[in-house]
């Protein structure tokens, strides 16, 4: 019962408060169009409208919320009517309800529709209940068609505009630089002064020292290095020869001797 | 004879072999600046990191008809920085689904004799370059903005001039072999800096 209670009281509060909201922005909305009605521009009505919209929203989870109980089921009778200022009234209401008289009572206290909306509720329902389920869900659904091809239509003409009106001036990359750039940190091309396209141009034959079998090459590497350097070709071969079968796995031999001192602790 | 796909080869000795997948893209000068101020929002929240660094690259001929590359690069602007040493090897072609580049990668630091180094070892710096810009991180994602500067006179690196008048973008990420879906991350990045940039992954094998 307790509970039942204070939750009674919380989801009041908190509809107050939504209420409040409400009732704030339809007032600034209807001083926007009385005051301001020769200034006013579409978008600017669309914001009043999206923001009431949004409170009516919350407005709606408030009510569906789970810890909100069923008001439907709480009765409001008036206790006392007497024509008198009742001051307490006043400040609660901030000046709209003067005197809880029974002028006032059938119009706040109001659980009923009006007459004529009730008759116009009643006429949809009958016609609703006339058409049928069958011819009902076929309105819905081509309802639901024609406002999706109404949307698609609008997303599209918003994104062709958007990127026609952009396309002119706001080239932020060039296709032709990039290439330039990948080609020149890739292999070098447009860097080199001496060999324009990157190409190797009087290429020093490499030596294979860089085996795994370092110590014991030094000496041939000695051997090499005495060579003129157009005659490291076959001395190259010759060496080569010597360690055995090294040739194809030249690059791998280099890789496994560098990847020992990988484990840096500042690796980039 | 060319070596099989990396991540068919078993995995043998202490280290696993770690790929770099790569996507590029560049941006014109006068839009550095919106690019920037997105990479800032989109990446993590740091310092924003500029660098200064100097790269050259050494070329190692055998008797094959491709020489072997390593990739020296040392700090400008970071006195004290270890020098670095980075092995890139062939892309990966074939697989389609495969949204970025996919190269076999090793990465050292080493001390600062290193060219000395490789010029005994029998390499020969083949070109060099500079490379000014910005460094933004996300999670393991590395975004570059730089400009390359080519040197015109060799060894001297005050005299440099623009290469173009672009700033090269590079979304980056060094992971372990086998691990595709880091691509799908770095296209869902990529995604997100259109239509600014346009980052793809570019075969440097057709530009050549």
């Amino acid at each position: 019962m307790q509970r039942e209670e204070k939750q009674l009281e919380a989801s009041l509060d908190a509809l107050l408060s939504q209420v409040a909201d409400l009732k704030n922005s339809l007032g600034s909305f209807i001083y926007k169009l009385e005051n301001e009605y020769d200034r006013l521009t579409w978008p600017s009505v669309l914001d009043s409208f999206a923001l009431l919209s949004g409170q009516l929203n919350t407005l709606n989870k408030v009510l569906k919320h789970e810890k909100t109980p069923l008001f439907r089921n709480q009765v409001i009778i008036p206790l006392v009517l007497s024509p008198d200022r009742d001051e307490d009234l006043m400040r609660q209401t901030e000046g709209r309800v003067p005197v809880f008289s029974h002028e006032v009572v059938p119009d706040h206290l109001r659980t009923k529709p009006d007459p004529e909306v009730e008759e116009q509720e009643k006429q949809l329902t009958t016609d609703a209940a006339r058409i049928g389920a069958d011819a009902a869900q076929k309105q819905i659904q081509s309802l639901n068609k024609m406002c999706s091809n109404l949307l698609e239509k609008i997303s599209k003409e918003e994104r062709e505009s958007e990127s026609g009106g952009l396309r002119p001036n706001k080239q932020t990359f060039n296709p032709a630089d990039t290439n330039a750039l990948v080609a020149a940190v890739a292999f070098g091309k447009g860097l080199s002064n001496w060999r324009p396209s990157g190409s190797s141009g009087p290429g020093q034959p490499g030596q294979p020292g860089a085996g795994t079998i370092l110590a014991g090459a030094s000496g041939l590497q000695q051997v090499q290095m005495a060579g003129a350097p157009s005659q490291q070709q076959p001395l190259l071969s010759g060496v080569q020869m010597a360690q055995a079968g090294q040739t194809g796995k030249m690059p791998s031999g280099i890789k496994t001797n560098i990847k020992s001192a990988s484990m840096h602790p500042y690796q980039r | 004879m060319e070596a099989p796909p990396v991540t068919m080869m078993p995995v043998t000795g202490g280290t696993i072999n770690m790929m770099e997948y790569l996507l590029q893209g560049s941006v014109l000068d006068h839009s550095l600046e919106s690019l920037i101020h997105r990479l800032r929002g989109l990446c993590d929240n740091m310092e924003p990191e500029t660098f200064l660094d100097h790269e050259m690259v050494f070329l190692l001929k055998g008797q094959q008809a491709s020489p072997f590359v390593l990739r020296a690069r040392r700090s400008m602007d970071r006195g004290g920085a270890p020098w670095h040493l980075r092995y890139l090897g062939q892309p990966e072609m074939g697989d389609k689904n495969r949204h970025a580049l996919v190269r076999n990668c090793v990465d050292i630091a080493t001390s600062e004799n290193l060219t000395d180094f490789l010029m005994e070892m029998g390499f020969r710096m083949d070109h060099e370059f500079v490379a000014k810009g910005h460094l933004f991180r996300k999670g393991i994602m590395k975004i570059m903005v730089y400009k390359i500067f080519r040197i015109l006179v060799p060894g001297n690196t005050d005299s440099t001039e623009a290469l173009s008048l672009s700033y090269l973008v590079e979304l980056s990420v060094v992971a372990p072999a086998g691990q595709d879906m880091v691509s799908d991350d770095m296209r869902n990045f990529a995604e997100q800096l259109k239509p600014l940039v346009h980052l793809e992954k570019i075969d440097p094998k057709r530009l050549m």
